[in-house]
């Protein structure tokens, strides 16, 4: 008897999941792409003019060419290498942790690195940090590479000759010089945005020591109107902070907060009041408002698409229902100051949005993004204060900063010609400021201009001096967290091209100590212990020190400064139509301002929305793309503030119409090898009238399909097996178990399957929980798991060949209510959801039933393991993996070149990638690159297949020291949750658990008894490991369009939903 | 009748046979060469940069292993002693013998002396010393008798299947805990081996591993 599976055909009547617009369409390129295995395999490419037949030539000749030279083959002469003098504290083999943390525009990030023989290999935060929960975003899981850039800055430049360190610090008594003699005239420092309290009290003395020199900060995501209006309505040195702990109701006004604009700790506080463990009492709302999906805008409970330009007005009109209901004097008074209202927005969205906000009031809070007007973020802190949330969801802090004038008068002062010297110790102006500024010209009009930076970049192209920068992993140096918790930067290792820190440099200038010693000094502000040895060892140790947060801020708003503030609005702008779009700048997820441009990891990282990989793109919304004929792919040329630019087009779902993003930090043309050729440069646009958005610009079609866009989006499709579950808290309390028996899972016919079961009887049975209720899609655990596993880049073009290489994606579904003829587009207003989809570690795993040489095996601890040295390539496994996570190297990634192209040679190999070359390409990594490899993983080579496997290499080393620990006594125990995994460890919202399920304590376990848990494809048997907690929102219910959130497994009536008859009983042979 | 063959066939059959061994001899020298397992080298007795003889420092001296191999309890490494350590005593004994000139030059330099790696596991596999000597096995299992080895060689195969012949008995190899690093012990004339091994295993619980993660990650 035959079980045959009639998966139910797509749900046509109520909310569908879809991953892209060419699935919703289904048109027939779409359907062929799904058909292959491989989309877009190996075999069959010839888009790019290489046939079958050619690569077989290639490979033939290439195969002779090896059969001369097989001389490699033999054991070469291995040597054992000790050092000469024993090093303190290091163990060869064994990883030595540090605790450290990273410099940050919204401050420091507590980290624990892990160093092997003296090399930094990976980076985790600091669990011990009281505002930490060890998690990290994606920039500091992708530092450690920015440390071994081949690319970095490793020598002295004065006037672009070659010179030496020792001659620049002769150069830099030569300034001490002139800063005495003319009490620091004509000499200016542009730094950045830091929390260094070390820095701060250099720049203290300098201004002390010579008054007349000039301090200057510029971030391009810059903070300036934020601080004008807390600084107006409160007071200098004050920051506000959101306390997402004791909000119910947030409503962000186009705030990433959980994205581009996070704070670790909001993520970490927002997700623990999000989390359903038992009970949805104390699960927060989300209300978001934004022009395009933000990982903010994914987790919201209600979203409203909102051009850029018109959230003002947005918020205006909020505050007004705001200031109706709570009767508030001051935010009456607001209100009242203005005489139109802008667009008018849908009435039962802001009215039910406000009711909601004054209903729980001391326990809302609105956030508005960083980079609106001040007279935007008046008017929401207005309305905070009327709901009452400073003091309970929103903390006055005082935070000390040193004074600072910003670009526009370094301008005006380089343009009056007082600047004669300038120190740029951080960011990349020439690239990143204002297009309308002439930054080039300028600083080729100041005399002197002195470079402090991290890479051969635009800025150092046209500065005098260019001075290596040390990583923050190479030098000494101090940060404050976001909540002020003072945080050492620790040195892991010296500087690799003796780079010097911004520390080192006003070091110089001030005459004060330099390193260790100049930690040393302000952190006796920061203790009061009485042995101040054990207080320093201490706080290099925990990596924090403690009882050091900002204190709160005894001040109040001041009605007063508001009109003056208010006054700076002008007239609203008008509503976007297709003669006058907008155009947005945001930071974007990867490359943020563009300083992390020549990051191979994060370049080729798919943006956690848009899936995009080397490249970014003008998004748009569908009906926008309508309107203006363009497709994806298509090059446009947009007209803004008398300014033109050229770029490719994509079209986003959820994005607001007649409105385009354009990620910053693209389309750099002074950066190494891996940021060269990758998008286009949006600062082109940027002016200082509109450094967030642009409006009144038109748009015109260049050429159609110029631009290949590379996402890794359609290239898993789950034809419609609702992986993702998701409910609403009425759902829930309903049914708490509503995930669990839907679609093909309801009445299933028990499965038995004909192969025999792995023997799993060992004490430790590994298993994974994902919360997709917590998800927020960040990507950090992608990053993490690349530095963890060595796992490889393969370029653009191989990603375009669907080979990445990621042991775990996050896949990203769109859902959208059809068949609602209020809402035609639909494309255009989607909920997203995403999932991290990794090795499932199936008990009955599909993959190893069909590897013919037993390559995927099954542990006794419940580990699909996969054997490296065994695998001879026949990709069987991957073919008959359902969750297509298994990854194959199709080249050898880590030897072989895979950005450089070939010039000539092969017909029809032209501009390819060496790769190509096969055993004729150079081989061997760059010595720097070997330096990040985490030594406890294989480095696999071509031809072997690869895939996630619960980091392994961690299990190991907990049960060898539980070994080495309980030596004769033989308690071989691993503590509970001793093993985490590097997925599980990165992760900010606390979404992932790893752990042991024959612990009852453990945390999976637990999570694994709560109703909502529920596994995939349960009907096929694979009995898989990894178990996902439905996501489950909170809808308003009397908000509109409330009905359809969240409603793919539940119908309309709360019943819930099944597909056809689930199996059908065939009987071949005709007998009963 | 003139003869059918030419003469030049008579030694036809001979040329063949002498072309098939040079061709046999040429492949064989080949497979020898090329396809021979790289790891499993037992005897293989590289010359060392400093003739270091063990049975001088062990036998005759007395010293324990993990004078030089300080790590071998703790670490995946059992490292190699720093010159630091060698220096120790030579800069009294045998001070300016001419077989410890390396060592000197390499105090002298900061230079590292290259020793030649001899034992020496596919980089794949991840043999871990602690773990081992903690509970019960004893160098002398997979390195010989180093102590009495004026010139250390590779003793045994250290190939997988030997690797898996203990795993799958680790009796035949379990010893006292004070005995690990006694490279000469023998289990007392009245048990076997294989009653200390059997005894040990039930009371340490030994389990080792047999499936692939235990090795290769």
């Amino acid at each position: 008897m035959k079980t045959v599976f009639r998966h139910p055909p797509e749900n046509f009547t109520g909310k569908r999941y879809w991953r892209s617009l060419e699935e919703l369409a289904d048109t027939p390129q779409f359907r062929t792409w799904l058909e292959r295995e491989f989309p877009a395999g190996a075999a069959e490419m010839e888009m790019d003019g290489v046939s079958r037949r050619n690569f077989l030539r290639l490979m033939a000749a290439s195969m002779a060419m090896a059969g001369i030279g097989l001389s490699g083959c033999r054991r070469p002469e291995a040597y054992l290498v000790p050092y000469t003098k024993s090093v303190e504290w290091l163990i060869p083999g064994k990883a030595v942790l540090y605790a450290t943390s990273m410099p940050g525009p919204l401050g420091g990030l507590p980290l624990i690195a892990t160093t092997y023989e003296g090399r930094p290999t990976k980076l985790e935060g600091n669990p011990l940090v009281p505002s930490s929960n060890g998690g990290t975003d994606l920039f500091a899981q992708a530092a450690v590479l920015d440390l071994y850039d081949p690319d970095r800055a490793r020598v002295f430049l004065s006037n672009g000759k070659e010179t030496t360190a020792q001659e620049f610090d002769k150069y830099l008594g030569g300034v001490r010089k002139q800063l005495e003699l003319g009490k620091g005239e004509g000499i200016g420092l542009l730094l950045d945005e830091q929390f260094s309290p070390t820095r701060d009290r250099m720049l203290h003395s300098l201004n002390e020591q010579f008054p007349q020199a000039k301090f200057y900060s510029y971030e391009p995501l810059n903070f300036e109107e934020r601080d004008l209006a807390i600084n107006a309505l409160f007071g200098p040195d004050v920051a506000i902070r959101p306390v997402f702990a004791n909000a119910d109701v947030v409503v962000s006004l186009d705030c990433d907060f959980l994205g581009s604009e996070q704070m670790l700790q909001g993520v970490r506080d927002f997700s623990r009041r999000r989390r359903v463990e038992g009970s949805v009492a104390r699960m927060n709302r989300l209300y978001a408002v934004e022009n395009r999906f933000t990982l903010t805008g994914g987790m919201a409970d209600h979203r409203f698409r909102c051009a850029a330009s018109q959230v003002p007005a947005f918020a205006f009109q909020l505050a007004k229902k705001v200031a109706g209901s709570t009767n508030d004097r001051v935010l009456g008074a607001v209100v009242a100051e203005f005489s139109e209202t802008g667009t008018q927005f849908d009435d039962t969205w802001l009215t039910e949005c406000a009711n909601d906000l004054v209903a729980r009031k001391g326990r809302s809070l609105v956030l508005v993004g960083n980079r609106f007007p001040a007279w935007v973020h008046s008017v929401v802190l207005a309305m905070n204060n009327a709901l009452g949330a400073f003091g309970s969801t929103l903390a006055v802090l005082s935070v000390p900063r040193v004074k600072t004038g910003n670009l526009g008068a370094l301008v005006a002062d380089a343009k009056s010609h007082t600047l004669k010297k300038l120190f740029i110790l951080s960011g990349n102006p020439v690239y990143t400021a204002p297009a309308d500024l002439d930054w080039s010209g300028v600083q080729r009009s100041i005399p002197e201009v002195v470079r402090l930076g991290y890479s051969m970049d635009e800025t150092s192209a046209e500065a005098n001096w260019h001075v290596p920068e040390a990583h923050f992993l190479e030098s000494w140096g101090d940060q404050r967290a976001p909540d002020g918790t003072y945080l050492p930067i620790q040195p892991m290792i010296l500087p690799l091209f003796g780079g010097l820190s911004q520390i080192d440099v006003l070091s110089r200038l001030t005459a004060l100590p330099n390193g260790v010693q100049a930690v040393r000094d302000t952190f006796k502000s920061f203790t009061k212990e009485r042995d101040f040895e054990a207080a320093w060892t201490g706080f290099l140790r925990n990596g924090y020190a403690a009882q050091t947060p900002y204190e709160a801020a005894k001040v109040e708003l001041n009605p007063n400064a508001l009109p003056e503030l208010l006054k700076t609005s002008g007239s609203l702008p008008g509503p976007v139509t297709p003669s006058s779009i907008e155009v947005v700048f945001p930071a974007d997820y990867k490359v943020y301002d563009g300083r992390y441009a020549n990051n191979a990891w994060l370049q080729e990282l798919p943006d956690p929305i848009t899936k995009l990989t080397w490249d970014n793109a003008v998004l748009l919304s569908k009906s926008t793309a309508k309107a203006l004929q363009v497709d994806d792919g298509d090059v446009i040329e947009i007209s803004a503030s008398d300014r033109k630019l050229q770029a490719p087009v994509m079209i986003a779902p959820g994005h607001a119409d007649y409105s385009l993003s354009l990620s910053l930090g693209y389309g750099r043309w002074v950066v190494g090898k891996i940021g060269r050729d990758t998008g286009f440069n949006a600062y082109e646009l940027r002016t200082t009238s509109a450094l967030y958005y642009a409006t009144r610009a038109t748009v015109k079609v260049i050429q159609k399909n110029g631009h290949q866009l590379v996402q890794t989006q359609n290239h898993y499709s789950m034809e419609g097996r609702a992986l993702v579950r998701e409910g609403t808290v009425e759902d829930y309390k309903k049914n708490p178990g509503f995930a669990k028996d839907v679609w093909m899972d309801a009445d299933n016919p028990p499965n038995v399957s004909l192969y025999s079961h792995p023997p799993l009887n060992a004490p430790n049975q590994w298993a994974m929980s994902v919360d997709l209720n917590a998800c927020t899609g960040c990507s950090a655990c992608v990053v993490a798991c690349q530095a963890e596993n060595n796992i490889p880049v393969v370029g653009k073009e191989q990603v375009y060949n669907a080979r990445e290489m990621h042991w775990m994606r996050i896949d990203r579904y769109f859902a959208s209510a059809e068949g609602d003829k209020n809402n035609p587009h639909l494309e255009d207003d989607p909920e997203m959801v995403m999932q991290p989809m990794m090795c499932q570690h199936c008990e009955n795993a599909p993959c190893e039933t069909v590897c013919p040489v037993n390559a995927t095996v099954h542990s006794e601890e419940g580990l699909n393991l996969m054997v490296y040295n065994r695998c001879i390539g026949t990709r069987y496994c991957s073919n008959n993996c359902p969750f297509k996570v298994r990854r194959f190297n199709f080249f050898n990634y880590n030897d072989r070149p895979i950005l450089d192209r070939i010039e000539k040679g092969l017909p029809g190999f032209q501009g390819k990638s060496e790769l190509y070359l096969g055993p004729l390409a150079p081989w061997g990594m760059a010595e720097i690159s070997k330096m990040q490899k985490n030594p406890n993983v294989t480095v696999r080579s071509r031809g072997v297949m690869e895939k996630c496997t619960y980091c392994v290499q961690r299990i190991e080393t907990a049960k060898i020291s539980q070994r080495v620990k309980a030596g004769v006594k033989g308690d071989l125990t691993l503590p509970t949750d001793s093993v985490q995994s590097a997925c599980q460890q990165a992760c900010p919202s606390e979404a992932i658990v790893f752990g042991d399920l024959k612990d009852p304590t453990s945390r999976v376990s637990q999570r694994r008894t709560l109703p909502q848990n529920y596994h995939l494809l349960e009907y096929l048997n694979l009995q898989t490991r990894t178990g996902y907690l439905a996501r489950i929102r909170n809808p308003n219910p009397k908000m509109p369009g409330a009905g359809k959130v969240g409603k793919i497994n539940v119908d309309e009536n709360g019943d819930q939903r099944h597909g056809l008859p689930h199996a059908e009983n065939q009987n071949p042979g005709g007998n009963a | 009748m003139a003869n059918i063959f030419p003469r030049w066939t008579n030694y036809l059959p001979l040329k063949i046979v002498f072309c098939l061994l040079v061709l046999g001899g040429a492949l064989s020298a080949f497979y020898w060469y090329y396809l021979t397992p790289e790891y499993m080298r037992a005897g293989y007795q590289p010359i060392q940069p400093v003739p270091f003889p063990h049975d001088i420092h062990v036998t005759q001296l007395g010293m324990d292993c993990r004078y030089c191999h300080s790590y071998v309890e703790v670490s995946s490494h059992s490292n190699i002693p720093t010159t630091q350590t060698c220096m120790n005593c030579h800069t009294q004994i045998q001070a300016n013998n001419p077989k410890l000139a390396a060592v000197r030059e390499s105090w002298q330099s900061g230079n590292p002396v290259d020793w030649v790696k001899i034992h020496q596991v596919p980089d794949f596999a991840y043999f871990n010393h602690s773990v081992h000597v903690n509970r019960g096995i004893s160098c002398v299992s997979c390195h010989g008798q180093v102590n009495h080895m004026d010139v250390v060689y590779q003793k045994e195969p250290l190939s997988m299947g030997w690797c898996l012949n203990c795993h799958r008995n680790p009796e035949n190899n379990l010893r006292p805990i004070n005995q690990v690093f006694n490279l000469d012990w023998k289990p007392g004339s009245a048990e076997s081996q294989e009653q200390i091994g059997l005894e040990l295993k039930q009371q340490w619980n030994i389990n080792p591993p047999q499936t692939c993660e235990g090795c290769h990650r």
